[in-house]
């Protein structure tokens, strides 16, 4: 069963495309991953399912309900954290989960336990009292997320979930979204991590100026840009001009230093650890470690976003 | 964007919704600095400074302070509460909500409906207690009071739709409507003394009809009917709840 279903969706401000002939669809308790740059449509695609702004073309069915001409039956099946933790700050954090229960119906005993369960699972029940002025971003997220699911709902919209905050609220809420994923909770996220889409995500689509470049499971958009492997080496001791000596190897397309370690670029693996084995024997070198690494999704998406990483910086090419 | 709910389950999840949203505001806005000066203190020291030293006794000072009490206390909430909103990013999760946008606007509208009742009450009281003024009728004074709360508290809401996450932009605008009010309603100058220009403006002005009202149930009689003003003041809130509307689908899109 398809949960989500988006056919040629638009969404035009004065001259500007945000979003141009936008088409995906969502099975039943799938995790989708949306990937994109900032400003690449990621939010204003949630906005228009959320039946927050209104699309400029196209349509979009939730659970078979049209946004556009039913968004109070399709949004009462949705969870939505929106992109930055939008809770009253001068509400506890119990008054603001049982603010939003009662916006979705949720009757008193049964918003009540649930509201239990979910401030015990995000590690904030000791602090259901404390207005949330005084809670850190991550507890404010966690807030934010438990808000999202107050009313059980079976399709979760995430906006950014993870973005900005500290690794034990990263943990927290990525196993909160495996959990709802095992209990048949349809997951739509939203991320610029590429690490975190790879992690969590059954299917990603990465989208960059309004446009779909690609769906498909993470391991398959890896196939599709097999030419970009590497080799990463670590060598003893620090050696000036390293940098332009490994870029002189054959077949090897780009250099990046990473911390100790120097990743080289390459479509032919093989030859290249034999270069440097070759080059480190010949600099009396040791080679402390070595792995190769088939594509990753950032490979993917750096290749269809069009985003180039400079080893002098980062820039960024259209 | 057309919204559906005609069923009597979802007429009561909107009007759960509507009373959490006034809940919320009663909770968070109430005594924010702002409001305590704009919907309190200003009308109080306008009515100081246009009514001390003139010779009216207080059955007519009394009407006219509850009257421009209601005006700026009831539609100061919203102006103030919705941008803040639209800054915290928190009216996304009103609208977002599966609630239509008519229970969003009662909601707010009904905040600032509350707060005014309890604000009209201080003059009210004092008129009672200090002043010993008496009530003629109490059914034009409870009809008054409740309509002319209602329907300034939905014209706050209706200014409030302006796109802007600054109160203060809202406040300037609705401040060009609430002020000229004062004097074409009748609340400082009688009816009949307004010059014939203003004479035509005095039916547009929906404190024309609340003030009549309430200096009704004091002096024991209208200039138009009881039925008039309350029929006129139904008109006026059902207009600007229609427009609120159309103007936060407008600018949400």
């Amino acid at each position: 069963m398809q949960v989500i279903d988006v056919s040629h969706l638009s969404k035009r401000f004065g001259a500007l495309t945000a979003l141009d002939d936008v088409s995906f669809s969502v099975s039943e308790g799938e995790t989708f991953g949306f990937l994109g740059p900032n400003g690449a449509g990621k939010t204003t695609t949630i906005r228009i399912l959320t039946g927050i702004s209104a699309p400029s073309g196209g349509t979009a069915t939730i659970f078979g309900n049209d946004i556009i001409r039913d968004p109070i039956a399709t949004r009462k099946q949705l969870g939505i954290v929106h992109e930055t933790s939008n809770i009253y700050d001068d509400l506890t954090a119990w008054q603001n989960l049982m603010f939003t229960a009662e916006l979705y119906t949720v009757g008193k005993p049964e918003r009540e336990k649930r509201g239990s369960d979910l401030l015990e699972l995000f590690g904030l029940l000791e602090r259901r009292y404390d207005k949330v002025r005084g809670f850190s971003k991550g507890m404010k997220r966690r807030l934010t997320l438990a808000m999202g699911l107050i009313n059980n709902p079976r399709l979760l919209f995430l906006d950014e979930p993870t973005s900005g905050l500290d690794v034990q609220s990263n943990l927290i809420i990525r196993d909160v979204i495996r959990d709802l994923n095992v209990q048949g909770v349809t997951v739509f996220l939203t991320t610029h991590n590429i690490e975190e889409a790879n992690l969590i995500c059954d299917r990603v689509a990465i989208i960059n100026h309004g446009r779909i470049a690609a769906i498909d499971s993470p391991e398959q958009l890896k196939k599709t840009i097999q030419s970009v492997q590497s080799v990463e080496v670590a060598f003893d001791g620090a050696v000036p001009r390293r940098m332009e000596d490994l870029k002189l190897i054959p077949k090897v397309s780009e250099v990046r230093k990473e911390g100790d370690k120097f990743r080289l670029y390459t479509e032919d693996p093989s030859s290249v650890i034999s270069a440097i084995m070759e080059y480190a024997k010949a600099h009396n070198f040791r080679v402390l470690s070595m792995t190769t690494f088939g594509p990753s999704l950032e490979d993917v998406f750096i290749k269809l976003t069009g985003l180039e990483i400079r080893t002098r910086g980062v820039s960024t090419v259209d | 964007m057309t919204e559906t709910g005609g069923s009597t389950g979802q007429f009561y999840a909107e009007l759960n919704a509507a009373w959490a949203i006034a809940k919320k505001d009663i909770a968070i806005y109430y005594l924010k600095p702002n409001i305590i000066v704009s919907g309190a203190l200003f009308p109080l020291f306008m009515f100081l400074a246009f009514a001390v030293g003139k010779p009216a006794g207080p059955s007519v000072m009394i009407p006219g302070l509850i009257a421009i009490t209601i005006l700026f206390s009831a539609s100061s909430i919203e102006p103030v509460s919705i941008p803040i909103e639209r800054r915290m990013k928190t009216f996304d999760r009103l609208v977002s909500a599966p609630v239509s946008l008519h229970a969003v606007v009662l909601g707010e509208s009904l905040s600032g409906f509350l707060y005014s009742i309890g604000i009209a009450l201080v003059p009210f009281i004092a008129g009672l207690l200090i002043f010993g003024t008496p009530i003629l009728d109490i059914v034009p004074l409870v009809c008054g009071i409740i309509l002319t709360a209602f329907c300034f508290a939905t014209m706050g809401t209706l200014f409030a739709a302006y796109p802007t996450e600054s109160p203060g932009d809202i406040m300037s605008m609705l401040n060009m409507v609430r002020l000229p009010l004062i004097f074409i309603s009748g609340v400082f100058i009688p009816l009949e003394s307004i010059p014939s220009v203003g004479q035509i403006l005095v039916y547009f002005s929906p404190l024309t009809y609340g003030n009549d009202l309430i200096q009704a149930a004091y002096q024991g009689s209208t200039h138009f009917n009881a039925l008039t003003d309350i029929a006129m003041l139904c008109i006026f809130i059902l207009i600007f709840q229609i427009i609120a509307n159309r103007l936060y689908k407008k600018f949400n899109e």
